[in-house]
């Protein structure tokens, strides 16, 4: 080997370390690196209900350490017998979106930048125009005459496109409709978010900013836990709330009365006299095949 | 030779961190905790009663004197006088301005207690009772949980259901649903002027 030669494959060398150390960089300021235990995790549906204690218990700790808040974090199943779906009075709604912020509380969402499940649209009276609606609207009073609202969030589809690409399993549908997603499992490739024709996912950029003092403790490991960077989510139906029995955050909170959630399978439930006895005129894009679990539906 | 130079270059922009600047994000004020709150629009008599709130609006013969119904005086349009004693009262209960008897809803001879058209006497306490004498099919809805609010529990096996009555959202004599501030909308990343953000219109 020449001394030219020499002198030459060395700079190389060390200009290419260099670089390659420079773009590790953003590792270093990596501040959730998994620890062994999660990284061995096993798939959510292969977890024995011992395993789950552990994992759950290994959530609490890492909550606690990063959020200073101790949660009580449980894996709440689906009920047997039940099918959630959601209804939506277009006739009430007044477009306050106290929803959006009901959901943003109960589900630990990031304040910023700003992770919002459901997103209120304002339309004009006598059309249905969703690519032409408007998020920013901002009046001193709502409603605004000539306006309707249409919140849109996860429809829970019967048949839904997310869960198909998803490449590794990590978002499925749960036998009372649910579609939910394992953290922990999420690979953060977004092609969930790139199939939902509702664009009702959301994409963790960065660490989810929670300030401590409005933390929601009460937690479940596929709904409300705090997302990682790197992951996505979505609405889960409060599956925290309704897997517990309660109704969702979003209708606790409606001033309206607009919202209403429960289970289909029981012929006495709100949800299935609206089916049966109103104008129940749309599942939102019917005509794609997803089949959506939330309807939106009229007085009179 | 080129290609350690490129190199060079390459890690000394990254170590410089010329390009992918770490975002900054704009501070968001939290939402007001008013727009969190499941309280209802108004508070209703058994609301009240719960509560121990102060009952003296609902002691009408504080005033009133027993046994003798109050007289109703109208101006010459036929529009109902309201004496200052009842300021608060706005009668907006209808779109033309004819439901303007006092009487259509009160007893006239036990003023505590309320009368549907056709003569049941109903308590304060139960009011939903004379509002669905006259609006049937909303009535029915509410009843079935389609029209008002709920709020506790969806399956009444584990908790109770909370349905609140009419007059938690409605004012009984001026009924239009009350329209409201909305809660600050989505913060853009990057924000577009609103004029920008209209969507165009069809005409």
């Amino acid at each position: 080997m020449s001394r030219r030669s020499f002198l030459r494959t060395s700079a190389v060398v060390t200009a290419g370390l260099a670089a390659l150390a420079a773009s590790l960089k953003p590792l270093m300021e990596m501040n959730d690196f998994p620890t062994a235990e999660r990284f061995m995790q096993k798939y959510y549906k292969e977890l024995t209900p011992a395993d789950m204690a552990k994992v759950l218990k290994r959530i609490e700790n890492e909550v606690e350490k990063q959020y200073g808040i101790r949660p009580h974090v449980r894996d709440l199943k689906p009920m047997d017998g039940v099918e959630f779906v959601y209804c939506l009075n277009l006739t009430r709604c007044i477009g306050c979106r106290k929803c959006v912020h009901a959901c943003v509380a109960e589900n630990n969402e990031s304040r910023n930048p700003e992770i919002q499940y459901i997103r209120v649209l304002e339309m004009t009276d006598g059309s249905l125009d969703v690519y032409k609606a408007r998020h920013n609207y901002n009046p001193e009073m709502v409603p605004e005459k000539g306006f309707f609202y249409m919140p849109v969030q996860c429809q829970q589809c019967e048949n839904p496109p997310c869960v198909k690409v998803c490449p590794v399993h990590a978002t499925w549908q749960e036998t009372d409709g649910i579609t939910v997603i394992d953290y922990d499992w999420c690979i953060g490739c977004r092609y969930c978010e790139a199939a939902c024709p509702y664009w009702a996912r959301r994409f963790n950029w960065t660490k989810p900013e929670i300030p401590k003092d409005r933390i929601n403790p009460e937690m479940s490991y596929l709904g409300n836990r705090p997302r990682r960077q790197g992951v996505m989510e979505k609405c889960h139906f409060c599956i925290q709330r309704t897997r517990a029995g309660r109704y969702p955050a979003c209708v606790e909170v409606c001033p309206a009365g607009a919202r209403k959630f429960g289970n289909i399978r029981d012929p006495d439930s709100e949800v299935s006299y609206i089916l049966k006895n109103k104008r129940v005129f749309i599942q939102l894009k019917e005509e794609l095949g997803t089949s959506p679990r939330f309807f939106y539906y009229f007085d009179v | 030779m080129a290609l350690s130079v490129a190199f060079v270059a390459l890690a000394a922009a990254f170590a410089m961190n010329l390009v992918g600047h770490r975002v900054s994000l704009k501070p968001i004020p939290l939402v007001a905790t008013n727009f969190l709150s499941t309280a209802t629009v108004r508070q209703a008599y058994p609301d009240l009663v719960r509560a121990g709130a102060d009952l003296s609006d609902f002691d009408c013969y504080a005033c009133h004197e027993k046994g003798k119904p109050p007289t109703l005086r109208y101006d010459g349009n036929g529009t109902l006088i309201i004496p200052k004693e009842h300021s608060d009262i706005v009668m907006g209960h209808g779109r033309h301005g004819r439901n303007n008897n006092c009487f259509n809803c009160h007893n006239e001879t036990d003023l505590t207690l309320l009368q549907t058209r056709d003569g049941r006497k109903v308590t304060f306490s139960n009011s939903q009772l004379l509002c669905g004498s006259c609006h049937g099919p909303t009535y029915e809805d509410w009843e079935a949980g389609a029209h008002g609010r709920t709020s506790g529990y969806w399956d009444r096996s584990l908790g109770p259901m909370d349905r609140k009555i009419c007059v938690n959202c409605h004012n009984p004599h001026s009924p239009h649903f009350p329209g409201r501030k909305p809660a600050p909308g989505p913060h853009l990343l990057r924000p577009v002027s609103i004029a920008s953000a209209e969507p165009e219109s069809d005409n």
